[in-house]
């Protein structure tokens, strides 16, 4: 065969090669079936990149924070894993904690409870973590200005097993309990007090600036990935499981740590999580059965009975999530746009969330118009929120813009009316400013991918242009930060990472973190008095009546353009796994799985 | 007989070396298929819309994934684009650039390797020794890294594509050249006072003419599949544009769901297409080759 015939044949192959490009892209992996194993398939496009059991922004993800919950067990787990949102005592390492009568401080006592190498658990490893949290509390993707760690006055240990934090008020004490002492992780202060790895293990963290030291030794240990297991720092544990391998292609392999004597004791000795680069990838691993405990899109559902005629059942995992694209205020070109509450409309009206819900979601997701979440009934939910304060309509968006002195130029909506008054474009909006905007959107889902097309055809039809860039998720989170217009990073203007849901909350739906002015999370900077107000009070007051408000005043505000919330996965789960519910907020329990037969 | 040789003899002289390559790929019917093939798609798509107008920049949810029929010949995709218009749409990009991405590949390959070649020596050397470092990093791992970089509309994945393709081409031109340089015509012009130019743009290159044509073929049909590829992998044009690398990504979901007509189609495409040019180029091949021609 001559070479050009060769090329011939090979050009051929290759292109048909393309339909099975999907299989390679993703992990391969011995067929499951050992009862001694399990094969967890991690979301599309998301490596594990974090271990340490102390958040930061930019690796803000609920799968680096249930492998961390594995490791270092919370003081308090106050989730869905029981079935019902909660508190798991057989999960936490502490057994009570006593609220006083005032409600301004809470008294917590510690299991009797031992790390790895044998060292009790005690009051100074929550105090360390206490304190590195104090010291840092900017740094931490938990922050919330005036809330914790602000609120929590004072740390002090009455004994090794109990101690006591005073707050700076009264607090309404589930709402404490489930959103602010829940983020504690006792941590292992007699290996991890220390500023290198060459230092002594000290009391540094009684002082802020060893405390800082501390954190930042901590940080650049945990950016070591490649170096996860076998550093010395991450064999000190207190969870079901420790680190047997940890790839920077994002496969971690767990081991059953044999020294745990909480009460989730593992079940199965080994637990290997799987990354996929595409949900095709995951769907590939999945018939093909290297996958235990996967997930289809769901696109999928009308392949029901292909999954279960393989031995799998299919269970919608359902989350107690929001879904949404921040904005950034502080975007140098388009800040001052996403400013005005009429543009923000005209985004949120031409958005179709009930046809995207019903057709690209193939059912499984369901509207949502504000910060509380709308998948499950809730006595949180407004009655403004829940009908939709901007239903869908394009012609009344483009009317909206068109009353605000933009006029619609080779099918963009131009500025031609600049100034701040009524029928003008608003404050800071030059003249000719082009209604031109750019989302940096989670790559590997097709369903995401349809519905950024979707929103781009509607917004289109209103004149407003909107580019679509794709990135792994990991990649959205670290190129979409808090910023100043003046910082480079600020370039970004829309935020998508929510193809499973875009934020998680604990039991009370507060949004502190999200909504709050300088908010920990709140990655569009964001910033209204008004609802700053409803927030704090809706966490001191015992009626849910300010979070109600809280979520009439955001639906109507738009602090971010409201999509439809998925579900969190359709979870794919081979046949004898049991043992389980699957937690609605979204963490998995890797202690929890069995083999039932 | 003397009359014979009269009129024999003006007639063996009147078939050129361009007209007897014509004639040799005539005669090849896998290569004209080929370009049969080529022009089809070309009209399908840049004609096509004409004939077939869709609107291919809005979606409607109310007509996802319906199967073929009457409005829609290949029915519609996820977010309710017609596909046959979708093919033709995303076509465009495809044959565009895969078209632009070799020919410019052709055009630096070219040059890059004529270059080389006359001069010799240790330039020869540097530039050959580039080219044989560009060659060990796989094109694709470089296009993936740009394209997770940047966002490439079609002008860019043109200029991308060019610039990972022209390595192969700048060889094949260079051992040309190495053979061109030492004969009569080129010496004679350097005996007279020719420039280096002159001697490269009047002698070497229009004598390399065939090996160019060839490895531009093979060129446009590499850039198509690496556009395939590339948007495959979700790293291609960014919607509402397409291709049929897109095409085929967005519609693999549906590989179980019997929606065959969101894969089959752009699949085919692709394939009739890089095989297409390949049989042009090995006809053109067969065509240029001064060995078939006794």
């Amino acid at each position: 065969m001559s070479p050009a015939r060769t090329r011939l044949v090979a050009g051929a192959t290759l292109s048909v090669g393309v339909l099975l490009l999907s299989a390679c892209s993703g992990t391969s992996d011995a067929p499951s079936g050992s009862r001694d194993a399990i094969n967890y398939a991690l979301p599309a496009n998301f490596t594990p990149n974090w271990i340490l059991p102390i958040g930061t922004a930019a690796h803000l993800n609920t799968n680096n924070s249930s492998i961390s919950d594995t490791l270092w067990e919370p003081l308090i787990a106050y989730d869905g894993s029981t079935g019902k949102i909660g508190w798991n005592k057989k999960g936490s390492i502490a057994t009570a904690a006593d609220f006083a009568d005032d409600g301004k401080s809470v008294r917590v006592t510690l299991g009797d409870r031992h790390w790895s190498d044998g060292k009790p658990i005690t009051s100074r490893d929550v105090e360390f973590w206490f304190n590195l949290i104090k010291a840092n509390k900017t740094k931490w993707a938990g922050y919330n200005p005036g809330k914790k760690p602000d609120n929590w006055t004072s740390f002090k240990a009455e004994d090794d097993r109990r101690f006591t934090l005073t707050f700076d008020r009264a607090y309404n004490s589930d709402w404490m309990l489930a959103n602010e002492l829940s983020d504690i992780t006792p941590l292992p202060q007699h290996v991890w007090g220390k500023t290198s790895d060459s230092a002594a293990v000290s009391d540094a963290d009684r002082s802020p600036a060893g405390a800082k030291k501390i954190w930042t030794y901590l940080n650049n240990s945990a950016k070591r990935i490649g170096s996860y297991a076998s550093n010395p720092l991450w064999k000190t544990i207190s969870g079901p499981y420790g680190v047997k391998s940890f790839s920077t292609a994002g496969k971690v392999v767990l081991a059953a740590n044999k020294k745990y004597d909480g009460k989730e004791k593992p079940q199965i000795s080994t637990v290997n999580l799987l990354p996929f680069t595409t949900a095709d990838a995951e769907k590939n691993a999945l018939r093909s059965g290297t996958v235990d405990y996967g997930y289809i899109e769901a696109t999928d559902l009308d392949q029901k009975e292909q999954f279960t005629a393989q031995g799998y059942e299919v269970k919608p995992w359902s989350g107690w999530a929001i879904t949404y694209m921040p904005y950034n205020f502080n975007n140098p070109q388009m800040g001052a746009v996403f400013k005005q509450l009429y543009a923000r409309q005209a985004v949120q009206r031409s958005i179709d969330q009930e046809n995207l819900a019903k057709v690209i979601y193939n059912g499984t997701a369901v509207p949502g118009y504000g910060p509380v979440p709308q998948g499950q009934k809730s006595d949180f939910l407004s009655p403004e929120q829940a009908k939709n304060p901007y239903p869908f309509s394009t012609s009344a968006a483009r009317s909206l813009l068109t009353e605000h002195g933009w006029t619609e130029k080779g099918g963009v909506m131009t500025c031609t009316k600049p100034g701040d008054g009524p029928s003008e474009c608003g404050a800071g909006v030059d003249k000719g400013t082009k209604f031109q905007m750019q989302v940096l959107s989670q790559s590997g889902s097709t369903v995401t991918d349809n519905m950024m097309s979707a929103i781009q055809s509607s917004l289109a039809k209103t004149g407003i242009k909107f580019d679509i860039k794709t990135a792994p998720v990991n990649s959205v989170l670290s190129q979409t930060p808090q910023c100043t217009a003046k910082q480079d990073i600020c370039k970004w203007q829309l935020s998508y990472f929510g193809t499973a849901g875009s934020w998680y909350f604990s039991a009370f739906p507060t949004g502190d973190s999200l909504f709050q002015t300088k908010g920990g999370s709140n990655f569009g900077n964001y910033s209204n008095p008004s609802v700053d107000k409803l927030i704090s009070r809706s966490t001191t007051s015992s009626s849910n009546a300010p979070i109600r408000e809280y979520s009439a005043a955001l639906a109507e505000d738009l602090p971010v353009v409201w999509l439809p919330e998925p579900v969190y996965q359709v979870s794919v789960v081979k046949e004898g796994l049991g043992g389980f519910s699957q937690d609605s907020l979204a963490n998995f329990h890797p202690a929890q799985w069995k083999w039932t037969d | 007989m003397s009359a014979v040789l009269r009129t024999a003899a003006p007639a063996a002289e009147a078939i050129s070396p361009h007209r007897l390559s014509v004639r040799r790929f005539a005669r090849n019917k896998l290569a004209v298929g080929g370009l049969a093939v080529v022009v089809l798609f070309l009209l399908f798509c840049f004609v096509g819309p004409l004939v077939w107008p869709t609107d291919q920049t809005h979606t409607d949810l109310t007509q996802v994934n319906l199967p073929p029929g009457g409005a829609h010949p290949l029915g519609t995709d996820a977010v309710g684009h017609d596909e046959l218009g979708r093919l033709m749409f995303g076509g465009k990009v495809s044959l565009l650039v895969g078209l632009a991405a070799g020919i410019l590949a052709t055009v630096v390959g070219t040059l890059w390797g004529a270059v080389a070649g006359y001069a010799g020596g240790w330039v020869d050397a540097v530039m050959m020794r580039i080219v044989d470092a560009g060659i060990a990093i796989p094109a694709l791992f470089i296009l993936l890294v740009v394209s997770a970089i940047t966002t490439p509309g079609p002008l860019g994945l043109i200029v991308i594509l060019g610039l990972v393709s022209w390595l192969v081409p700048s060889r094949l031109v260079r051992a040309e050249t190495l053979t061109l340089k030492s004969r009569d015509y080129v010496l004679t012009l350097r005996a007279i006072g020719g420039t280096h130019g002159r001697a490269i743009g009047r002698h070497i290159l229009p004598n390399s003419v065939s090996t160019i044509v060839v490895a531009a073929t093979f060129q446009v049909a590499d850039a198509i599949l690496l556009v395939a590829y590339v948007s495959y992998l979700g790293l291609g044009v960014q919607p509402p544009a397409t291709d049929w690398g897109g095409m085929l990504s967005a519609g693999l979901t549906a590989a179980y769901s019997e929606r065959w007509w969101l894969i089959v189609p752009a699949g085919l495409a692709i394939i009739l297409v890089v095989c297409a040019f390949n049989a042009i180029g090995d006809g053109l091949r067969d065509a240029f080759d001064v060995r078939g021609r006794a």
